[in-house]
């Protein structure tokens, strides 16, 4: 859609371009290429996989001087450096990165978008003289992004497009805006390789070139959308900007004309808030995972109270459940005084939530349930007071699981079935640390034929074994040279003469230690 | 005394089971004999392609004569379920079943897989012993039953908590189907120290790291081969098993010196035997090529030749060659085609015309062909135009049938790149981390990841990541990794071939290739016919077409005139860009030196810019005695031994080690090696880079030498010369058939440059140098190159004119990036009619799409409609297809008029750049004239000036960079700068390359300033002390962003894997290129 402008109000347009957008956010965020590498010299490359070979995406300052550019292969760069610091394109991290970049802009104007991957342009139209004009209002920008790290390039004009097309093209300052849009080098046109090349070819280098030229003959040529870029340039042709939208913040608030004191009111306050959250939720189609209230006391004392949830939700019940839970927990029973004048909730974390249907049997419900009760024990005892064992993949049996905070490992894990028949061949409990029992045994590899543990002798009647458990040699130092790899274990069921079963292991076999130990890791039920 | 008990292990994998098995068939069988087993059975996974490795070995031990039993088989894995079943043949018909059967599995796999079901086994169960490992009862009674008598069952003891009681339900299972239990480790490596590397291995199988592996691993280091006793121990319950090892070995009487090698019959004529057939042919062609009657000495030779063909029974296989050569020449266009190696130099391949050098005339003693004592294959490799080999390989597939013919295979082994790039995946580091590792493995000539590479990475060699990665890829280099088919080695058989070795499906359609390398064929002495693809044989044959079509002349390779005074002089002044083999810059280089003025001269050049003479330290001795600068001294022995007897070894060479074949008879007369040794020798050269066991024979070389009188130094020279032709090994009899090409092609040069360049270009892509040198090249040589244009080129670029200097070259359409072949078709089709008078024109007769016409109006092909090229692109881009079908054109020859667009003129600059982003050259230009002006305001002479400079004069010179170097040891960096006047070769020491990498490494234009050097032969050098980035300039030529990106194929910064790229079959170079060297 075209708007032809009414030619009341002048636009005027602020184009603000991040020629080292990646980099520059790498160096932010990571510190990466800085102190945290500990090369504070090296420049920095951000590439990806392209055809099989690593391929430069952008660059910083530091290895565009040094002649490095997008498109390069990470072969040649390090042929230029070799100690340069490379880093993965992260083209998420990037468009969020711009966004937020977008929104500090929005105290300078209300009307601002994002020109992906590296731009962004503000309608100053009528909002510039807030900050001493135009050339304030550039001032204040380039001050406020060289402070947070990002370079930019910046330039006005009268249509968004001519803006950023001097922004990214034009020798800075602009002097003539109108002049100097129509020396810049037909790329800015922004049409594909193949009409940039042709254009050039046929000597119509700059903006000013093409536009002398009958418009057909350049549209014969060129297609249509070459003359609308061009006529979009030069501010012959409108194309409206799409500003930034803001998600409103999850956050509600109750005020009170008379401070509130008793319990059932307030009661009724959280749940009312927490039914507004729900709604809003249930329209963006989130849970929340996190939710904190405050409650601002009228002599200006506040509490404020967080509770998590496992699987987000938005049910105001079960929330306001926990949050029962979360008070009776408290070290301090809530003092009202004299009234809370103000409640507010915020939800800080939320996650997609479809429509809930509960099914006719009820299975969700059950599993609802149980999710209900690992989110209530959790607020009651602390996240990291409620475990879930998790498997690991591993031979070596005390790190073959690990326990989780309950609220955190949401899906109970799958544990290997052993074979059917087949007597456990682990206990249910390990000892931690194993504990060291002086046995009488065949050498090499023969069973213990009786043991002493905890001062007690016991005579070994049925075994089997070794089971053997070589150490992971990868976790040593030096551990792939041979003799270097550590202790093997052999492991032996016993049963001794009273039937009781326990799980034993020589650590070490005799090659690879004159001595070695004896220890119980484990009783059997 | 206890006797120890008898045992051996039969359930042994390699690592021919390709990421499972941990140890080289050869440490497997060394280790089974050292620990005093009763011998060891190779079963790897579905295939057999590491027992002739592992025969290889146990002949070493002791072979057939010995007390050591050594068994082949394969395990056969099912793709139903059903347990792996190992299987040995025990008798050669019982081998042939077990190659059917993989065969079968597979041809209906795709290429690298094999996919076997149970029946399939039952169906090809005849003569194999089987042992079934797994406890499935079902599949046990099957085997049982259907090979009564020849089924064990696998037992192991491998520490997994329950041994004791799967033992016993194995000896349940057994019992209940009536088979014996046998005791095995199921080993998958030789000794428990090589857990580390079969872990590693795992995760590059399941492409996950150590860390994540978990119990993908195997809990313990078990599966390693155990001595006799322990086996006993563990298997102290059963010991029957242990002695079923014993008893079933005694049940298998074969061994793979049993397969017995047919040739096909169809060569030969019904009525005829081989060896009559032979030498009928060969008569026939001596008669032609002396009509008169063989001369005396011929016929001396050719007697020898045929009694040792006879004694060696080789008759057929000269007549299989000549077959397939006959055939390359009866098709229309008949294919060119040219032997080489040690027996095509052989008078019976001269006669047969199989190799077109006279081996008298030339001196080539036959005995250097096939020798008696030495068990040496005969070796003919037959050259073939690579862009028609295929059809010969068709025609051989045709001929004999697939179960009879089938190419060799290749094993891959990691290398160097490959191997950090895996083993640091396992070890959980970066792609970032091995890039840069295997990035700096320039050239990949050892078998080993020197620590100076690592330390240039910028990685610390201490920090024990990087130590273990070092230690694991070494450990993992010399391993194969899968099966590829060799370039072009044939293996044809009377009897079935896949009763022979199993045959493969290759990645490319209508391929299959055979399980064995040529190591393996030569070890086992079966014979294969190399049918080899030569970008040169191409390109000569063009030359010789455009030669005839143009009445110029008619030659074939046999008829072109020898030893021409004009060719030798052209080649002595390093003038040889576009020939074959003396091309590239370090031969350019050494032209001057060596002053070729006859063929044998050139076999010399051709062999001694190769790793082997400059390892060895041959190539300048060399030069000086042939420059009279030293005298000629043939190094001797201590009496009693004779002191001439290396003359007949090193007489032609001046007393200089050069070729392969040298230093073989160097290691027989002077080190006396025994023709075991000898042979033993020659294999290892010939599979250095694979397993680098030429190391072993360095003090029985040097050793040997000394004792017998001779200097150590000169000794330890011959050594490493052996070491440096196990990376190369370069023989005579391939130097001398490659020469005679490179005398061919200089000739072609010298009196036919436009006909030679036109066929080059043609020919394309292949040789050292890009279109634009080429044609630069023709046009300092006189030549009249034309532009592309639509109403004269071809897709092919093609030649004007009549009579042999009048001839000029016009460049085809291929010349434009990007054009297609389809629509040059058309465009000539259309042109038939008459020249093509408008743009409008060609739209309507020649119906060109769009994009078609854009290419040609971009590289300035509307030349003779007068349009230039601006105004040509301006017009053709007019109506875009999607708003007026083309067919419009036709309806519309008149578009509505238009304004006049008054585009500028296009400036020469301008043109330059625009003929070199299209076209890749340009006929109107070099871009550094345009420049010329400034530079030499800043005192920058040109290229052709300081070539003429005096030695050791200060300049300031500035070019295009055409291609950088970086060669062997890497100390030094070559760098080829071009201006409009020539260009300039300058070399840059490595210690003053890190202070200008960035010039030197980016650079497209570059200044450098240092001082001249020039040889007494008149080979300037410009050593450089300073290079200048000036690439800013370039832009300034045309005001265009990509000007000249494109640097020739050499230029090995831009392609550093250039080196390798010669792996495929269709773009085979026969050599690697040669490595440049001062």
């Amino acid at each position: 859609m075209t708007v032809i402008d009414a030619g009341s109000v002048p636009r005027r347009y602020l184009a603000l371009w991040f020629p080292l957008l990646s980099a520059e956010r790498l160096h932010i965020h990571e510190g990466a290429g800085g102190g945290a590498t500990g090369q504070a010299d090296a420049p920095l490359v951000l590439v990806t996989r392209i055809k099989g070979a690593l391929r430069l995406r952008a660059v910083d300052a530091h290895a565009r001087a040094l002649g490095m550019a997008p498109g390069q292969t990470l072969a040649d760069a390090r042929a230029l450096h070799p100690g340069l610091v490379v880093a993965d394109m992260d083209e998420n991290a990037d468009r969020h990165w711009l966004q937020q970049l977008a929104e500090r802009c929005i105290g300078w104007s209300p009307r601002v978008t994002i020109v992906p991957p590296d731009g962004v342009t503000l309608d100053i139209a009528g909002s510039e003289h807030l900050f001493g004009g135009e050339a304030g209002l550039a001032a204040q920008a380039d001050e406020a992004f060289a402070a947070i790290g990002m370079s930019v390039r910046m330039a006005t004009a009268s249509t968004a497009q001519g803006a950023q097309a001097l922004a990214r093209h034009a020798p800075l300052p602009v002097v003539d805006e109108r002049q100097a849009l129509r020396t810049l080098p037909v790329l800015a046109l922004e049409l594909d390789e193949d009409a940039t090349l042709a254009l050039r070819r046929a000597g119509l280098k700059t903006i000013g070139d093409v536009a002398s030229r009958p418009a057909a003959s350049i549209a014969a040529r060129f297609g249509a959308n070459a003359v609308t870029a061009l006529r979009r340039l030069l501010g012959d042709e409108h194309a409206p900007i799409d500003p930034l939208a803001q998600p409103e913040p999850l956050h509600f608030e109750q005020r009170f004309a008379e401070p509130v004191a008793l319990q059932a009111s307030i009661a009724a306050c959280f749940l009312d808030l927490l039914r507004k959250a729900a709604h809003m939720l249930e329209q963006r189609g989130l849970g929340g995972r996190r939710f904190v209230l405050t409650l601002f006391r009228s002599d200006g004392a506040h509490h404020r109270l967080a509770i998590e949830t496992g699987l987000p939700t938005r049910d105001p019940a079960s929330v306001l459940r926990l949050f029962d839970e979360r008070i009776d927990t408290l070290a301090d029973p809530l003092d009202p005084g004299f009234g809370y004048d103000r409640i507010t909730l915020f939800l800080p974390v939320t996650e997609p939530l479809g429509h809930g249907q509960p099914t006719l049997d009820g299975d969700e419900r059950d599993a609802g349930v149980l999710a209900d009760l690992v989110d209530r024990l959790s607020t009651r005892l602390g996240t990291d007071s409620l475990c879930r064992l998790a498997p690991r993949d591993s031979h070596i049996p005390e790190q073959a699981q690990l326990p989780l905070p309950a609220i955190h490992a949401r899906e109970p894990a799958r544990w290997p079935t052993p074979p059917a028949g087949e007597p456990p061949l682990r206990p249910l409990f390990l000892l931690d640390p194993p504990q060291p029992v002086e046995v009488i045994a065949e050498v090499p590899d023969g069973p213990p034929h009786r043991f002493r543990w905890r001062r007690k002798l016991h005579e070994v009647r049925l075994y089997e074994g070794p089971e053997r458990i070589a150490s992971e040699w990868w976790r040593r130092k030096g551990g792939e040279l041979p003799g270097n790899g550590g202790l093997t274990r052999d492991y032996y069921r016993v049963e001794d003469v009273r039937g009781r079963r326990y799980w034993i292991f020589r650590h070490g076999l005799y090659e690879e230690k004159s001595d070695p130990g004896w220890y119980l890791h484990g009783l059997f039920a | 005394m206890i006797a120890p008990p008898r045992f051996a292990e039969l359930v042994a994998a390699t690592n021919y089971s390709f990421l499972r098995g941990a140890s080289h068939p050869a440490q497997m069988v060394a280790r089974a004999h050292h620990m005093g087993m009763a011998g060891i059975g190779i079963a790897d996974r579905n295939t057999v392609a590491g027992v002739v490795r592992a025969h290889m070995a146990w002949r070493e031990v002791g072979g057939p004569g010995g007390a050591f039993r050594l068994a082949v088989g394969a395990r056969l894995v099912f793709a139903d379920g059903t347990p792996d079943v190992v299987a040995y043949p025990a008798t050669r018909h019982g081998w042939g079943r077990l190659t059917r059967l993989l065969t079968l599995g597979n041809r209906r796999a795709k290429k690298g897989e094999c996919t076997l079901h149970l029946p399939d086994l039952l169906d090809h169960a005849d003569d194999l012993l089987l042992i079934a490992t797994g406890h499935d009862q079902s599949a046990l009674a099957r085997l049982a039953k259907a090979r009564p008598g020849a089924v064990w069952l696998a037992a192991t003891m491998q520490r997994h908590g329950a041994d004791a009681r799967r033992l016993v339900q194995a000896q349940r299972l057994a019992a209940a189907c009536g088979v014996p239990l046998l005791a095995t480790c199921d080993a998958l490596y030789d000794h428990p120290d090589a857990r580390p590397l079969h872990d590693v291995l795992t995760c590059i199988r399941e492409g996950v790291t150590l860390a994540e592996a978990g119990r993908r691993l195997l809990a313990n280091a078990e599966r390693h081969l155990k001595p006799p006793a322990e086996m006993a121990r563990l298997f102290r319950a059963c010991p029957q098993a242990v002695a079923a090892t014993t008893e079933f070995l005694s049940r298998i009487d074969f061994t793979l010196d049993d397969l017995r090698y047919e040739y096909p019959r169809e060569p030969v004529p019904e009525g005829w035997q081989p060896q009559d057939w032979l030498e009928h042919l060969v008569r026939q062609g001596g008669l032609a090529l002396f009509p008169d009657g063989l001369p005396e000495r011929y016929r001396a030779v050719l007697d020898e030749e045929f009694r040792l063909i006879r004694y060696k029974n080789y008759a057929s296989y000269f007549l299989t060659v000549h077959d397939i050569v006959r055939h390359a020449r009866s098709l229309e266009p008949p294919i060119l085609c040219q032997g080489r190696g040690s027996a095509a130099n052989s008078l019976v391949c001269y006669f047969l015309g199989i190799t077109p050098i006279d081996p008298v005339r030339e001196k080539l003693l036959f005995s250097r062909f096939l020798s008696e004592e030495r068990n040496e294959p005969p070796d003919i490799d037959v050259d073939f135009e690579h862009e028609r080999r295929e059809e010969i390989m068709q025609y051989i597939y045709t001929r004999y049938g697939r179960e009879r013919a089938g190419i060799a295979a290749t094993v891959i082994h990691y290398r160097p790149r490959s191997a950090i790039r895996e083993v640091g995946k396992a070890l959980g580091l970066t792609d970032d981390v091995t890039a840069r590792l295997a990035s700096t493995i320039w050239g990949n000539w050892g078998d080993d990841v020197p620590e100076t590479r690592v330390v240039q990475a910028g990685l610390d060699i201490a920090n024990p990541i990087v130590a273990r990665l070092k230690t694991l890829v070494d450990q993992v280099l010399t391993f194969p990794r899968h099966l590829s088919q060799h370039v072009g080695g044939f293996v044809l058989t009377e009897t079935r071939l896949d009763e022979l070795v199993p045959i493969h499906n290759a990645a490319m359609p209508d391929r299959t290739f055979i399980e064995w390398d040529k190591d393996d064929i030569d070890a086992l002495d079966l014979m294969k016919v190399d049918v080899l693809a030569l970008g040169m044989l191409t390109a000569i044959r063009k030359t010789f077409d455009l030669l005839r079509q143009h009445e110029v002349a008619d030659l074939t390779l046999a008829s072109v005139p020898r030893e021409d005074k004009d060719t030798y002089t052209m080649l002595k002044r390093g003038d040889s860009i576009g020939t074959f083999q003396v091309e590239s810059r370090a031969q350019i280089a050494m032209l001057p030196r060596m002053k070729p003025a006859e063929l044998y001269d050139l076999v010399i050049q051709v062999a001694i810019v190769r790793p082997g003479p400059i390892q060895g330290g041959m190539v300048h001795p060399y030069l000086r005695r042939r420059n009279r600068e030293e005298a000629v001294v043939f190094p001797s022995p201590a009496p009693p031994h004779d002191p001439d007897e290396l003359h007949e070894v090193l007489g032609k060479t001046l007393g200089v080690p050069l070729f392969q074949e040298q230093a073989m008879k160097l290691a027989i007369v002077a080190a006396n090696f025994t023709p075991a040794q000898a042979d033993g020798l020659r294999r290892a050269m010939a599979t250095f880079r694979h397993h680098g066991t030429v190391h072993n024979y360095e003090d029985l070389l040097v050793d040997g030498m000394v004792t017998r009188g001779y200097d150590r130094d000169f000794a330890e020279r011959c050594y490493q010369q052996i070491k440096g032709f196990g990376e190369y090994g370069f023989p005579e009899s391939h130097a001398q058939a490659f020469a005679w090409l490179a005398y061919v092609s200089s000739w072609l040069k010298c009196h036919h440059p436009a006909a030679f360049t036109c066929a080059l270009l043609n020919s394309q892509p292949m040789g050292f140098y890009a279109p634009a040198q080429l044609v630069r090249d023709a046009q300092d040589h006189g030549v009249d190159v034309r532009a592309v244009d639509i109403n004269a080129s071809h897709w092919d670029s093609t030649l004007e004119g009549a009579g042999k200097d009048a001839l000029a070259l016009r460049l085809g359409l291929s010349r434009i990036d990007g054009f297609r072949k389809g629509w040059a078709d058309t465009l000539t089709q259309a042109r038939r009619d008459g020249l093509f008078a408008s743009i409008e024109d060609i739209a309507r007769r020649a119906a060109l799409p769009a994009a078609a016409l854009r290419k040609l109006a971009d590289a300035d092909a509307f030349g003779s409609l007068d349009y230039t090229r601006r105004d040509a692109l301006w017009d053709v881009r007019r109506t875009p297809p999607a708003q007026l079908p083309l067919f419009a054109f036709a309806d519309a020859p008149e578009l509505g008029r238009e304004a006049d667009a008054r585009l500028p003129a296009m400036p020469l600059p301008e043109e330059v750049v625009a003929d070199y982003q299209t076209t890749r050259l340009s006929l109107k230009g070099h871009p550094m004239q345009f420049l010329r002006d400034t530079l030499t305001g800043e005192g920058v002479i040109a290229c052709a000036a300081a070539n003429a400079a005096t030695d050791g004069r200060k300049v300031r010179v500035a070019g295009v960079v055409l291609t950088r170097q970086r060669p062997g040891k890497g100390n030094a960096v070559f760098i080829t700068i071009e201006d409009e006047t020539g260009i300039v070769n300058a070399l840059l020491w490595s210690r003053d390359l890190d202070k200008q990498r960035r010039a030197v490494m980016a650079a497209r234009l570059m200044l450098i300033e240092g001082s001249i050097q020039k040889s007494s032969e008149g080979v300037v050098h410009l050593m450089a002390d300073r290079v200048i980035d000036r690439t800013a300039m370039l832009d300034r030529v045309a005001d265009q962003q990509h000007l000249l990106r494109q640097t020739s194929r050499g230029d090995e910064i831009h392609h550093p894997q250039r080196s390798r790229a010669h792996g495929h079959p269709r773009d085979v170079r026969i050599l690697p290129r040669s490595r440049d060297f001062h």
